[in-house]
């Protein structure tokens, strides 16, 4: 008898604990209804340290100007390029963010995916309007003729290049490289290598911000026929890129200068602030880490050499705000995007983080057109490519990749990878 | 006599509701987050699914455009490599250095330690230490090849060598099947080696005739362990490379291809169908490492 009241027990106590499990999950919703004066967003972000500030200097300002909104910014590592499995898994599973930061680039692709909410009539009603931005971080932002985020910085890509280093190898630091033979020539004078070691290396096309993008324009190709939405990889110009980048890296061997760029890294440590590379192409993200690190560093930057030495070409990427489908609170977010597509906080968010508005007339007041240095990039921002706008970005990018990669280091000639590229993302587009 | 059999039966059946009880979590898990998925990716296998919209089904195309993927074929190759070397080599360093481990020497526990350390070293952490290590220009193993008068190569930097640095790096961290190797070592009676010494053996034929035949059943453990984990490669490269399987995809293996499919380019369906692709090929390896079994591996009590 004694025992069968034990077993009752430990029955009793086995259905206890687990009911208090299934309550205990959900409890945290039901302070949630609690709360509710106010509007709660949710809003992910991949930032830390100094962007982190900017995010947190915006939300405050917002917070000012609604006070019956509360952002709750959440940190979500960033995985680099096209990878954000926590956000499209968040997404799949109903529970999205309701605001997410987002890497504008990849805008096309999701949408194509129905994974962000259209903002075209939001847009419309509050009168944001393509003429507001850089043509094309509002192309970048829209899919199919409709709007899917409010696009917030932009950047551009130059060559830095050591003045120090110049005089030292005999180069006039004001007559700057413009043809890719005088490119090659400085490259030359300032490279000072011991048997296989870089003591100091003039330039490796594909360092840093050198992505064949950058290139292929330089060379007056092009990679994408919006008309027939195929893409041109394989354009003879392209072509032409890839081979002086592959015969670049046979000249200084490419294993030798794989092995300098293994050993790199960054921040403080980055080969440019180091001196052991006196060019490299970056964009003007690069600015910050040089004030921050070696403010004395004695550096220019100038336009990325062309064939003919004219028509320089650059290409910009860029942020965006957006919100993920199945949004909770849709007005709320909106307000959110809305302020943060806005000149008041591109101003907070652009100055805190050193990063270019994608709205002109913020960048003038931020002062970039006064200093000598981010002029030439805002210069350059009207000219300025984006990639590709199409569906399957990531692939094309990472496929590029793997073509310079590949032709660097002898597995097929420049031209068949290009073609191989070609024929991967097509198919992938057909798809 | 019959009550009691009767209460012992009451108490099992108790004990048992009372069991499964505890373990209902456990079991509600396991049947929610690994058998449903395990099923349900088999579906989506057949069908173009991209996480966010629901699948269309499309028969067997997934497995057809995988057949005539070269990157695909290539991380295959890739993974099949760096499996023939490393699983025999981590057996043969395995056995080796947990003979030398097993040894009656003073302060052993703390040579034991230092073999075992490595394990604990994050892969992140691993993977920044081995980049220094195997540099070509300044780095360690490359200046003591220098002293002996070889000129290394660039290690991690060269489509040749950068599998064997991997493999090299991996062999490192061999501490886990160290600790069952001297597990099984100190599972052969003493009085087999008395014996043996007895009849005038010398340490060859002790090694060849009682050690390693007894320690066989620990051997086959570790290989279809190492197998599937060699097929199974991932952090490590992924953090190398920062994902791209550089220089020209030479160390994208099997599994971070499978990854960059699901999540980067939304082919969930297609990344399903490299999973049981995987599957089957360490199956079948499983498979075939069992069957030899029988030849190989002797039981103490039979």
């Amino acid at each position: 008898m004694l025992y069968v009241k034990s077993k009752f027990k430990i029955t009793s106590i086995m259905f206890g604990i687990i009911i208090s499990m299934f309550l205990g999950g959900c409890s945290s919703s039901q302070e949630k209804d609690n709360s509710e004066e106010k509007d709660t967003i949710t809003f992910w972000h991949p930032y830390g340290s100094e962007s982190g500030d900017a995010i947190a200097a915006v939300i405050e300002e917002f917070e000012k100007q609604n006070s019956t909104i509360k952002v709750n910014a959440v940190y979500i590592a960033n995985q680099g390029e096209g990878q954000n499995e926590k956000l499209l898994t968040a997404i799949a599973g109903g529970n999205p963010p309701d605001v997410a930061y987002f890497d504008r680039f990849e805008i096309n692709s999701w949408a194509s995916q129905g994974s962000l909410e259209d903002l075209t009539a939001m847009a419309e009603e509050a009168e944001i309007t393509k003429d507001r931005y850089y043509p094309f971080a509002w192309e970048e932002a829209s899919y199919d003729g409709k709007l899917y985020g409010i696009p917030t910085t932009t950047d551009a890509r130059l060559v830095y290049y050591n003045k120090d280093h110049f005089k030292e190898a005999g180069l006039d630091p004001e007559n700057l490289p413009k043809t890719i033979e005088e490119l090659e020539r400085a490259a030359e004078k300032l490279t000072i290598k011991n048997g296989k070691r870089f003591e100091r290396i003039g330039f490796i096309p594909w360092y840093s911000q050198g992505w064949f993008y950058g290139w292929g324009w330089s060379f007056g190709g092009s990679f994408y026929d919006e008309e027939t939405n195929t893409p041109t990889a394989n354009d003879p110009k392209n072509v032409e890129a890839l081979e002086w980048i592959t015969d670049f890296a046979q000249k200084y061997d490419v294993e030798d200068i794989s092995g300098f760029t293994d050993s790199q890294g960054a921040g403080a440590m980055d080969p440019f602030l180091t001196e052991q590379i006196s060019m490299k192409i970056d964009g003007n993200f690069g600015v910050a880490n040089i004030e921050k690190f070696k403010p004395d560093l004695n550096y220019g930057v100038f336009p990325i050499p062309t064939p003919s030495g004219t028509n320089h070409a650059t290409w910009s990427g860029g942020w965006s705000v957006v919100m993920p489908k199945g949004t909770k609170n849709k007005e709320a977010a909106w307000e959110f995007l809305e302020f943060f597509g806005g000149e008041v906080a591109q101003k907070i968010y652009n100055e805190i983080y050193t990063s270019f508005s994608v709205i002109d007339s913020v960048n003038d007041e931020i002062g970039y057109k006064e200093d000598p240095i981010f002029k030439q990039f805002i210069d350059i921002l009207p000219e300025s490519n984006s990639r590709p706008v199409m569906t399957e970005g990531s692939l094309y990018w990472n496929e590029l990749a793997t073509a310079v990669e590949n032709s660097i280091r002898g597995i097929g000639t420049p031209e068949e990878n290009l073609i191989k590229v070609n024929e991967k993302v097509s198919k992938a587009l057909d798809e | 006599m019959k009550i009691q059999k009767q209460k012992n039966r009451k108490l099992l059946k108790g004990s048992t509701t009372a069991g499964l009880l505890f373990a209902s979590p456990w079991l509600i898990g396991l049947i929610l987050f690994y058998a449903y998925p395990l099923i349900a990716s088999i579906y989506f296998s057949f069908t173009d699914y991209s996480i966010l919209q629901p699948g269309t089904f499309i028969g067997l195309n997934n497995y057809k455009d995988l057949f005539n993927d070269q990157l695909f074929w290539k991380s295959i190759y890739n993974t099949i490599y760096f499996a023939v070397y490393f699983v025999p080599l981590s057996i043969f360093f395995g056995v080796a250095l947990a003979m030398a481990l097993n040894m009656k020497v003073k302060g052993m526990g703390i040579y034991r330690t230092i073999f075992f350390l490595p394990t604990l070293v994050p892969h992140v952490a691993l993977a920044v230490l081995w980049m220094w290590l195997l540099n070509p220009g300044f780095g360690l193993v490359n200046e003591i090849l220098g002293v002996v008068g070889i000129s290394g190569p660039s290690w991690l930097g060269s489509v040749t060598w950068s599998k064997p640095s991997l493999i090299l790096m991996s062999l490192w961290g061999i501490g886990q099947p160290v600790i069952i190797y001297l597990a099984g070592l100190s599972d052969i009676p003493e009085d087999f080696y008395e014996a043996a010494e007895v009849d005038g053996a010398n340490w060859f034929q002790k090694t060849f005739h009682i050690t390693l035949p007894l320690l066989t059943p620990v051997i086959f453990f570790n290989l279809v362990m190492g197998v599937i984990a060699a097929f199974q490669q991932f952090t490590l490269p992924y953090t190398l490379t920062q994902g791209q399987g550089t220089p020209a995809n030479s160390l994208t293996f099997y599994v971070m291809y499978l990854y960059d499919n699901a999540f980067k380019y939304f082919k969930m369906g297609y990344a399903s169908a490299m999973a049981w692709i995987l599957f089957l090929i360490i199956m079948i390896l499983t498979a075939i490492i069992f069957a030899s079994s029988k030849r190989w591996v002797h039981y103490q009590d039979k």
